[in-house]
């Protein structure tokens, strides 16, 4: 699967983010731009996507975090994710606060069942399914 | 901001531009068909416009009246397919800076983006969701468009 780099608007510059659109189960019509980031344990996502994805949250594991400069409460659920054609199952931690323009996937919930090439020159992303 | 005397479907409406953009405040645009109106920043069908400001059926009148009406009023109208693709070969990323420019807009917004698109931007997420499922449309990708930095890095605020 390839992928181009985000672009955001920025005030004195704009921003190339390595993003892609991941499917959460229950948000089948907004794909969620999520950033990879290789340094992130964890899958980290917004808590609001929990409540609309009408995932239950009730009892979950819970840890405070400190992440890029906030701290949050987090709290874990196992749960479906679709990247394109691909489909698994991965641990989400559902922050809140929540203040980034986009989710985490990190090493545990996607990196360890993705093979994943940047080539930052060129602006893309190129992500297959470990066998 | 003007304001314009229209005849529409044999009523005679008075339309006020600033009126136009304190209703559309709070209002979630619909999805773009071909044409559209900028009002306060954000893209609107413009038979969406006039529909709301005039109480009537949108089979009661076309887009051109409609497009006539706002473009009186000052307000910038379009067509989607003879928007300039943008694309600068000196500016980096991978659409060459337009993406930025068509999110810019947005900043400190919840979008859902088909394509490059934006085909609905809201105050919450929650908002967003409900509009998609609402017009039954699917988007490729759903994020907030940062407001500053510490949104778009992660980095901690100096």
């Amino acid at each position: 699967m390839k992928f181009d780099f985000k672009e955001l608007p920025g005030h004195s510059r704009d921003y190339l983010r390595p993003a892609v659109p991941v499917r959460l189960e229950g948000l089948a019509r907004a794909p969620q731009l999520c950033l990879l980031d290789t340094g992130a344990l964890h899958n980290r996502f917004a808590a609001w996507t929990a409540t609309a994805a009408g995932i239950d949250l009730a009892g979950a594991d819970r840890e405070r975090v400190a992440i890029g400069g906030f701290v949050a409460i987090a709290r874990q659920a196992p749960v479906q994710l679709t990247l394109g054609e691909v489909t698994w199952e991965a641990p989400v931690w559902f922050c809140d606060p929540w203040p980034l323009a986009f989710h985490l996937l990190g090493q545990e919930g996607f990196f360890r069942w993705f093979k994943v090439q940047l080539r930052t020159a060129a602006y893309e992303i190129e992500i297959t399914p470990e066998a | 901001m003007n304001q314009v005397l229209a005849k529409i479907a044999q009523h005679e409406f008075a339309f006020d531009g600033q009126e136009i953009e304190r209703r559309l405040a709070n209002v979630v645009p619909d999805p773009i068909g071909e044409h559209f109106v900028v009002v306060g920043g954000r893209r609107f069908p413009p038979k969406q416009v006039i529909g709301l400001l005039t109480g009537l059926d949108r089979a009661d009148f076309n887009t051109h009246q409609a497009r006539r009406v706002l473009s009186r009023l000052g307000f910038t109208v379009g067509r989607r397919s003879r928007e300039s693709q943008g694309a600068s070969p000196n500016r980096p990323g991978p659409h060459g800076g337009r993406e930025a420019d068509l999110l810019r807009a947005f900043r400190g917004r919840w979008v859902a983006q088909r394509g490059l698109e934006v085909i609905v931007a809201a105050d919450t997420p929650e908002a967003v969701l409900q509009w998609l499922e609402r017009h039954n449309q699917s988007a490729d990708a759903m994020f907030r468009v940062p407001g500053d930095e510490a949104e778009a890095t992660g980095v901690a605020p100096a």
